[in-house]
């Protein structure tokens, strides 16, 4: 206990200074491997040095359990049992190639975008044209087999709601944005009525109004599924805060660059697309891909909504009496799957902010 | 010859009371070089703005290069007259997100409907004539204040356009870059160039002007031709601000 507290108050020294000195000097990168600073930081009295110690003693002892657990007691049947499930849901086997194929390009493309420079100036439209694509290789149609959206799931699932919702929702906070700032009255009222309804409603709670009403509000001979209500409500959630967000970066641009556009020529329309959007999009990216991570593990809520998405798959699963009990095993693997995918998407928004360099003078 | 601008009694007030135009007539005629001075909040930056309807007027008429800009001017106007005169600010407003070169073919090409790869050979032609060839690829924050002063110049003279306006364009350079800027103006002047310029630059008023255009308080107190307005300025106001600038 009493160590327990050492170790807290070591940890809040050594955040202190590290926050300190990084004030200090911002851009010198601290390298771990300094020897000068470790005995610095961490051996520079008897004290530093035994919770030092101590500490280290305690990490790896508990990597050492976490590592005994992950190999030897853990029983991964669940998984290696159930990897089809995971992947696809329950997509019927002889079929299972074509959502399969869609995780695989969706792969391919972002490792290609990530470490190569291939099809650099088509990069964009790739990433659209695969929206379109995995619906079509699950839903079929054209030359496939249709199949119900009912048997989607699985990791091919989430990724179908992030990627459908994120496309739908980017234009949409983009005209919310582009509405908020409309010079008719009504116009600007609507928009900042739907952003703030929205924005203070509970992700859950949309979901389910889209899961009862959406049906509602369309003709009846116009049957919608479930996947499509659910990404639905998930693009009119986020879209609101991304209209929030590229307001921010609207906010940020100075009056003077619309004049020089206009002093130009350069029409209403013209100014918004090539020079404040392009602008207001680059200042506010780190806030876009946080929305984006966002969507992708809000769709987990989806879940609770019956979709069998790659928590919907996982519940289901430790419902059979085979893998009862199962617990930990089956989060870990889920979180380390929502990881990997977290992972992929930082790297790209990082690689695409690199690529969008913001050029703007550094005063 | 043939007028540029016509202006007679314009006025413009942004606050109920204080008149940032109080019924100015100016006329600009083809191939001149007009200065405009004052003293700061005279008004000089609201009347060169209202050429372009970067400003619009309260009451009076605006003529620029025959298209009407009264107060009722229709968007439509608007836009016919920006695609004949350039403008050139003391913040140089570069669009930052776009490379030098981009930021010189845009207009052309959205404005012009000029294909890419004309724009861009327009664009190295002038660039190159700057001086500034080599900046084509860099971005704006890359340049120091007088190349990017020089861009902004090569971007509003690549719509060739008729009139030329200034405002204050070497007031945010560091001295060492203000000839720059100035020498690229005066060979477009040289050129033949209509231009109105905003500037406290004494020596190049008095080398490039024809006429000295004196404003305070919403109000042309002055018009003269440099040489009698530098040496023997007529308004008791007008000596009193050159009085303070040679100090
Ligand atoms: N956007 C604005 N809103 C309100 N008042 C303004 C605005 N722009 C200018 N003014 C006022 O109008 C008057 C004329 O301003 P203007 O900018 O035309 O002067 P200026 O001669 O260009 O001054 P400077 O040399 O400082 O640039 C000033 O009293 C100024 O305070
Ligand atoms: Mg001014």
């Amino acid at each position: 206990m009493n160590l327990l507290k050492k170790n807290n108050s070591q940890k809040d020294i050594n955040l202190k200074h590290l926050t300190t000195s990084s004030t200090n000097s911002l851009p010198q990168k601290i390298n771990p491997f300094n020897i000068r600073i470790l005995t610095r930081d961490f051996f520079s009295n008897p004290l530093d040095t035994t919770l030092t110690v101590a500490l280290i003693f305690i990490s790896i002892l508990g990597s050492v359990n976490i590592l005994e657990w992950l190999i030897y007691k853990a029983n991964w049947n669940i998984v290696t049992k159930n990897i089809n499930l995971f992947i696809v849901g329950s997509y019927p086997k002889e079929y299972s190639w074509r959502p399969i194929s869609w995780l695989l390009i969706i792969l391919i493309i972002s490792i290609t975008t990530l470490y190569t420079n291939l099809f650099k100036s088509r990069r964009y439209l790739i990433w659209i044209i695969i929206i379109p694509l995995g619906i079509y290789l699950h839903s079929g149609g054209l030359g496939l087999k249709p199949l119900p959206t009912d048997i989607w799931g699985g990791l091919s699932l989430t990724l179908i709601l992030t990627l459908s919702s994120g496309a739908i929702a980017f234009p949409l906070g983009i005209l919310l944005a582009l509405g908020k700032q409309s010079e008719i009255t009504l116009v600007r009222f609507v928009c900042k009525i739907y952003i703030e309804v929205i924005r203070s409603l509970p992700l859950i709670a949309v979901l389910f109004f889209g899961q009862l009403l959406i049906p509602l509000f369309l003709p009846m001979e116009v049957e919608i599924n479930r996947v499509s209500r659910a990404v639905l409500a998930f693009a009119i959630f986020a879209a609101s805060y991304i209209a929030e967000d590229i307001r921010g970066g609207l906010q940020a641009i100075p009056k003077t660059q619309c004049e020089a556009a206009e002093a130009l020529g350069l029409s209403k329309r013209q100014i918004f697309f090539q020079i404040l959007l392009p602008q207001s999009i680059r200042t506010a990216l780190p806030s876009l891909t946080n929305q984006a991570i966002g969507l992708l593990q809000n769709t987990s809520l989806m879940a609770i909504l019956g979709l069998v998405e790659l928590l919907g798959i996982s519940r289901s699963l430790l419902a059979n009496p085979e893998f009862i009990g199962l617990y930990l095993e089956t989060y870990v693997w889920l979180a380390f799957i929502y990881w990997i995918i977290c992972s992929i998407m930082s790297l790209l928004a990082k690689k695409l902010e690199n690529e969008l360099r913001i050029n703007q003078a550094k005063e | 010859m043939e007028t540029i601008i016509t202006a007679s009694k314009l006025s413009k007030s942004y606050s109920l009371g204080v008149k940032a135009l109080n019924e100015v007539d100016l006329s600009v005629f083809s191939g001149e070089v007009v200065v405009l001075m004052g003293p700061s909040g005279s008004g000089k930056s609201t009347l060169i703005r209202t050429f372009n309807g970067l400003e619009n007027i309260d009451t009076g008429e605006l003529e620029v290069l025959g298209v009407r800009l009264g107060s009722f001017a229709t968007e439509k106007n608007i836009l016919r007259v920006r695609k004949k005169v350039g403008m050139v600010f003391q913040q140089f407003n570069l669009f930052p997100h776009l490379s030098i070169l981009e930021n010189v073919t845009l207009a052309q090409i959205k404005v012009q409907k000029v294909n890419k790869e004309k724009a861009e050979a327009k664009a190295m032609n002038l660039l190159k004539k700057m001086g500034i060839v080599e900046q084509a690829n860099k971005y704006p924050n890359q340049l120091s204040g007088g190349q990017q002063q020089r861009v902004a110049i090569v971007r509003a003279l690549a719509l060739e356009p008729t009139l030329m306006l200034f405002d204050e364009p070497t007031s945010a350079l560091d001295p060492e870059r203000i000839k720059e800027v100035l020498d690229a103006m005066r060979d477009l002047a040289k050129q033949g160039m209509t231009m109105v310029v905003v500037t406290h630059e004494i020596g190049f008023a008095r080398e490039v002007a024809d006429r000295v255009v004196f404003m305070d308080k919403g109000k042309i107190i002055e018009e003269s031709d440099p040489k009698s307005f530098f040496t023997a300025a007529k308004e008791e106001r007008s000596r009193k601000f050159l009085n303070q600038m040679m100090q």
